[in-house]
C-alpha cells in the first residue's frame, strides 16, 4: 500500500491571538431598523447615507439566501454584532495607536511592511479604521488615500456619493444589501489622471471581536492613464461562535488606467466570508486580480470584472486552499461588454483533510463585445479521499465574433512524476512536496509576498517563485 | 403536466445565468406514437402496457424526476428490447414519423444481458419533410394562414437502459422532427462491470429540443461515451444535460460535443462528470466545440466536474468561436460562397459523428437528409 506524504495545513498560530474587548463600543446583536439607525447615528452619516442604509435593510429582508452555494445555516444574524468600535480614534502615527491594538498589527507585520515596501497603510480593527497614513511623496502626487468615513464628508464627498454602491448595488444579492445597511470602515482611494503610484498601498482588516461582523467598504477610482497596486489583507482569531465578513470592494478603472488588486484572505475558521468585489474597466484599462483564499469556514468570493470600454482587459489569478472544516467557494466573473475586450483566468485549488473547494466562474460575452477573447484555466488537486473539489464554469456567448476557450483539470499527484523525481535522487516525500509546490507556483509567484508579510507562514507547501 | 422543471444541473450555480434548470410548460400527452420497429433476430421485443419492469424504476434520467412523472401520468405503456448475445451485426431500427399536431410519448427499456452486444437506432423524424412552416418565415402566405400551420406538436421519448456485466449497447438517436414545437428526449442508464454504453446523438431539427442523458457507471471498468453533433438554426433552441456519474472503480466516460449555431439559434449545453467517493482510478473527459456562424446566436455552455475521490482524472475543455478568417478567405478564393462554406462546415461536424453510426442504411439516410435540408436544422 502506498504511503502518503502529509502536506501541512495552513499554519494559523500567528493569527490566533485575541485582545479583550475592554472599553469597546459594541452594538447589540441582531439586525433591526433601530440597530441600523444607531449605526448611522454613531457614524454621523449624511442624510442620503442614512436613507441608503434603511433602504438596503428593506432590500435585505426581501431577498432570499443563495440556494446554490455552501450552506450558511450556521450563520444567525440575531447573534452577530454588526458594529464594534475600539475605544480610539483613527491615528496617523503608529505611536499614537493604543498599545494593545498596535501590538496586534505589529505581530501581523504591518508597520514593518509600511516602513519597507508600502506607499500607504490603512489598518482597520473591528468596525473602524484605527490607523491611516500615506507617504508624503505619494500625497504630493495628488493621490487620495483615506478612510471611507472621512471621504464621505470631506472634499471628495460628491465623488463618493456618485460611486458608492453604484457598481455593487444592494439589489445584487442578500449580503450586498446587508453591507449597504451596516457598512463601516474601509478605504477610499483616488489616483488622479496620469499618476503612477510606484509602490503599493495596503489596507489590513482585523476582526478581533467574537460574534461580530466586519463590513468595510473599499472604493478605488483610478483615473485616466493612472496606475496603482492595492493590497488587501485580513485575519481574525478563532472563536467558537460564527463571525461574519461581508465587505464590498468597488473599483473604477478609467481609460488606459491600470489597477492590480491583490488579496490574501486568511480569516479564521469560524468566519463566514461573504464578500463582494467588482471592477468596471473603461477603454484600454486593465484590472489584475490576484487572490489567495486560505481562511474562513465558508467563503463566497467571486471578483467580477465588467469590461466596459473597447480594448479593456482583465486578468484573474487565484489560489484556494481548503483544509479541515472549510468550504471555500471561490472563482470569478467576467462580463465582456465592449469590442475587443479580453480576459484571462488562471486558478489553482487544493483540497485536503476533508476541505471542500469549489471553483465557480462565469464568462459573459455580450452582443456588443465583437472581437473579444477569453481564456479560462482551472486546475484542482485532491490530496486525500475525504476532501472534495468541484469546478462549475459557465460561458454565455452572444456574438459570433468572439474567441472563448476553457480548460479544467482535476486530479491527484502523478505517480510518474514522483517516480521521475525519485530517479533523480529526490526522496519521495520531497518529490511530492515539490510537485505540490510546483502546482501552486504559477499563481503564488503573482502574490505580493514581500508586502503581505503574513504570507510567509501561510502555507507549508514550500511555494517557490519570483515575486510578481 | 402544466409545469415541468427539467435538465437540472447536479450542482447549481448563479440563478441569473439561467442555466440551473429549464422550465417547460403546457406539456400534454395523448398517447404513444405508432413507430415503425424493425427488430432483428436475437433482440426480443416485449410490450409492457403497465410500463417498464420494476428493475428499471430506480434508473434516473438526465431530464430528472418531472420527466418520470410525465411518463407515469401518460400511462402510454412501454416497449422493452432485450438481448442475451452479440447481435450487433444488425441493429434494431425504430423510426418515428411524427404528424404536425401529435402529442406523443414513447417509453423504451433496453436490457443488455451479461456479455451481450446490441445496437438500437431511433430516428425521430417528421411525417413529411416539407411540412414545417413557421409564422412569418414563408413569403407569400398570409399571417393567418401561416399561424394555422405553425408547429404545435410534442414528441417525447424516454429510454432507460440496463447494461449487465460486460454488455455493450450502442444507442443512436437522430432528432429531426421538424413538425414538433417541443421535443423531449430522455435517457437513463445503469452500466455494470466491464459494460459499455455508447450514445450517438444527432440533433438536426425541432423548434425546441430538450435532451437529458445520464449514465450511472456503477460497475468496475464500466464505460460511457457520448458523441453529440448538432446544427441549430433559425429561432430554434437546443437544451442539453449530460451526466456521467462515476461510482465504479476505473470507470471511464467521454462526452464529446461538436455543433454549429446559425441565425437566431439558442443552445445550452450542460455536461457533468461526477466522481463519487470510491471511484478510484476513474477517468472522465468532456469537450465541446461550438462554431458560431451568425451574430444573433446565443451559446451557453456549462461543463462541470464534481469530485469526491482523490484517485481520479477529470478534464474538460471548451472552444467557442467563429470560423477562422484565413480559412474563410482561402475557401472564398477557391470560388465558394460564404453560404456554401457555412453549409460545408456544419455538414462536416455532423459527418464526424455520423461515421460512428454502425449502420450504413442510417448513414445514407441522414446524409441524404443533410443534402436536401442544408444542414440547417430547422430552416
Amino acid at each position: 500500500m502506498k504511503e502518503k506524504t502529509y502536506v501541512e495545513d495552513v499554519d494559523r498560530n500567528m493569527y490566533d491571538f485575541r485582545n479583550d474587548e475592554k472599553d469597546a463600543y459594541r452594538i447589540k446583536s441582531g439586525l433591526t431598523e433601530d440597530i441600523v439607525e444607531k449605526i448611522s447615528e454613531e457614524k454621523h452619516d449624511p442624510q442620503w447615507m442614512h436613507d441608503f442604509r434603511l433602504n438596503s435593510l428593506k432590500i435585505y429582508h426581501e431577498m432570499k439566501v443563495p440556494d446554490w452555494g455552501p450552506s450558511i445555516e450556521g450563520l444567525n444574524m440575531d447573534n452577530i454584532a454588526t458594529y464594534v468600535r475600539a475605544n480610539t480614534k483613527m491615528k496617523g502615527d503608529w505611536s499614537e495607536v493604543p498599545e494593545e491594538i498596535k501590538d496586534t498589527f505589529e505581530k501581523l507585520g504591518i508597520p514593518q511592511a509600511e516602513r519597507t515596501s508600502l506607499a500607504g497603510v490603512g489598518a482597520q480593527y473591528d468596525s473602524e479604521l484605527v490607523y491611516h497614513n500615506v507617504r508624503k511623496e505619494v500625497e504630493e502626487q495628488g493621490v487620495i488615500y483615506t478612510d471611507m468615513e472621512s471621504a464621505l464628508t470631506g472634499e471628495y464627498a460628491d465623488m463618493v456619493k456618485d460611486h458608492f454602491m453604484k457598481l455593487v448595488t444592494p439589489h445584487d444579492h442578500k449580503f450586498a444589501a446587508l453591507h449597504g445597511a451596516v457598512w463601516s470602515g474601509g478605504s477610499f482611494v483616488y489616483v488622479p489622471k496620469g499618476v503612477s503610484v510606484e509602490i503599493p498601498l495596503q489596507s489590513y482588516f482585523r476582526l478581533n471581536a467574537a460574534g461580530a461582523g466586519q463590513f468595510e467598504h473599499t472604493l478605488i477610482i483610478v483615473d485616466e492613464g493612472a496606475s496603482l497596486h492595492f493590497i488587501e489583507g485580513c485575519s481574525a482569531p478563532k472563536y467558537n461562535v460564527a463571525n461574519l465578513h461581508a465587505g464590498c470592494v468597488e473599483l473604477f478603472i478609467g481609460k488606459n488606467a491600470k489597477l492590480r488588486y491583490s488579496t490574501i484572505e486568511n480569516w479564521s475558521k469560524n468566519m463566514y466570508n461573504l464578500n463582494t468585489k467588482r471592477a468596471k474597466v473603461e477603454e484600454g484599462g486593465v484590472i489584475e486580480w490576484v487572490s489567495g483564499s486560505f481562511g474562513s469556514h465558508v467563503s463566497y468570493l467571486y471578483p467580477m470584472s465588467v469590461l466596459n470600454g473597447e480594448g479593456a482587459r482583465s486578468e484573474f489569478t487565484g489560489i484556494t486552499f481548503a483544509g479541515k472544516g472549510q468550504n471555500l467557494d471561490t472563482g470569478c466573473k467576467v462580463v465582456h461588454n465592449a469590442p475587443k475586450t479580453s480576459s484571462y483566468v488562471n486558478t489553482r485549488s487544493i483540497s485536503k483533510d476533508g476541505g471542500i473547494s469549489t471553483f465557480r466562474s462565469s464568462v459573459v460575452v455580450s452582443a456588443k463585445a465583437k472581437g473579444s477573447k477569453s481564456a479560462v484555466s482551472c486546475q484542482s488537486l485532491m490530496l486525500d479521499d475525504i476532501s472534495r473539489s468541484d469546478t462549475i464554469p459557465a460561458m454565455d456567448i452572444r456574438t459570433k465574433d468572439a474567441d472563448v476557450g476553457h480548460e479544467a483539470k482535476i486530479g491527484r499527484i502523478s505517480d510518474d512524476a514522483v517516480f521521475y523525481l525519485m530517479s533523480r535522487g529526490i526522496s519521495e516525500e520531497d518529490a511530492r512536496a515539490l510537485i505540490v509546490s510546483g502546482f501552486a507556483d504559477n499563481v503564488s509567484k503573482e502574490l505580493p509576498l514581500e508586502y503581505a508579510v503574513e504570507m510567509n507562514n501561510l502555507i507549508h507547501l514550500e511555494m517557490k517563485g519570483s515575486i510578481g | 403536466m402544466e409545469n415541468m422543471k427539467i435538465n437540472q444541473l447536479p450542482s447549481k450555480t448563479w440563478n441569473w445565468l439561467k442555466m440551473n434548470e429549464t422550465a417547460v410548460s403546457g406539456i400534454s400527452v395523448s398517447g404513444a406514437h405508432e413507430g415503425n420497429l424493425e427488430i432483428p433476430e436475437g433482440i426480443t421485443k416485449t410490450v409492457c402496457p403497465a410500463g417498464l419492469p420494476d428493475r428499471f424504476k430506480d434508473i434516473a434520467g438526465g431530464m430528472g424526476s418531472d420527466m418520470d412523472m410525465l411518463v407515469k401520468e401518460s400511462a402510454a405503456g412501454a416497449v422493452l428490447l432485450s438481448a442475451d448475445s452479440d447481435v450487433s451485426g444488425e441493429p434494431a431500427r425504430i423510426r418515428f414519423a411524427y404528424g404536425a399536431s401529435e402529442h406523443s410519448l414513447n417509453t423504451f427499456g433496453i436490457l443488455a444481458k451479461e456479455g451481450s452486444n446490441m445496437t438500437v437506432i431511433m430516428d425521430m423524424a417528421a411525417e413529411r419533410n416539407d411540412a414545417p412552416v413557421r409564422t412569418g418565415t414563408t413569403a407569400g402566405v398570409s399571417p393567418a394562414a401561416v399561424s394555422l400551420i405553425e408547429h404545435a406538436g410534442l414528441s417525447s421519448v424516454q429510454t432507460k437502459l440496463i447494461l449487465e456485466k460486460n454488455a455493450k449497447v450502442t444507442l443512436v438517436q437522430i432528432i429531426r422532427n421538424k413538425n414538433a414545437k417541443t421535443v423531449l428526449n430522455d435517457i437513463g442508464a445503469k452500466v455494470a462491470d466491464g459494460a459499455k454504453l455508447s450514445v450517438i446523438h444527432l440533433f438536426l431539427g425541432g423548434d425546441k429540443v430538450y435532451n437529458g442523458c445520464k449514465a450511472e457507471l456503477i460497475g468496475k471498468k464500466s464505460n460511457f461515451t457520448a458523441d453529440i453533433a448538432y446544427t441549430v438554426a433559425d429561432d430554434c433552441m437546443l437544451d442539453m444535460n449530460y451526466v456521467a456519474l462515476h461510482e465504479g472503480k476505473k470507470s471511464v466516460s467521454e462526452i464529446r460535443t461538436d455543433g454549429v449555431l446559425h441565425e437566431n439559434a439558442r443552445k445550452l449545453f450542460r455536461g457533468t462528470i461526477d466522481f463519487k467517493k470510491g471511484a478510484a482510478g476513474a477517468v472522465g473527459n468532456e469537450k465541446e466545440d461550438v462554431l458560431l456562424l451568425d451574430d444573433d446566436v446565443v451559446n451557453q455552455t456549462i461543463p462541470l466536474i464534481l469530485c469526491a475521490e482523490e484517485d481520479v482524472e477529470g478534464n474538460h475543455g471548451a472552444t467557442i468561436g467563429k470560423l477562422d478568417d484565413d480559412l474563410v478567405f482561402y475557401l472564398e478564393s477557391r470560388g465558394m460562397a460564404l453560404a456554401e462554406i457555412y453549409k460545408m462546415m456544419a455538414k462536416a461536424r455532423i459527418d464526424a459523428v455520423l461515421r460512428f453510426v454502425p449502420d450504413e442504411k442510417t448513414k445514407a439516410d441522414v446524409a441524404s437528409y443533410l443534402e436536401s435540408e442544408g444542414s440547417n436544422g430547422c430552416e
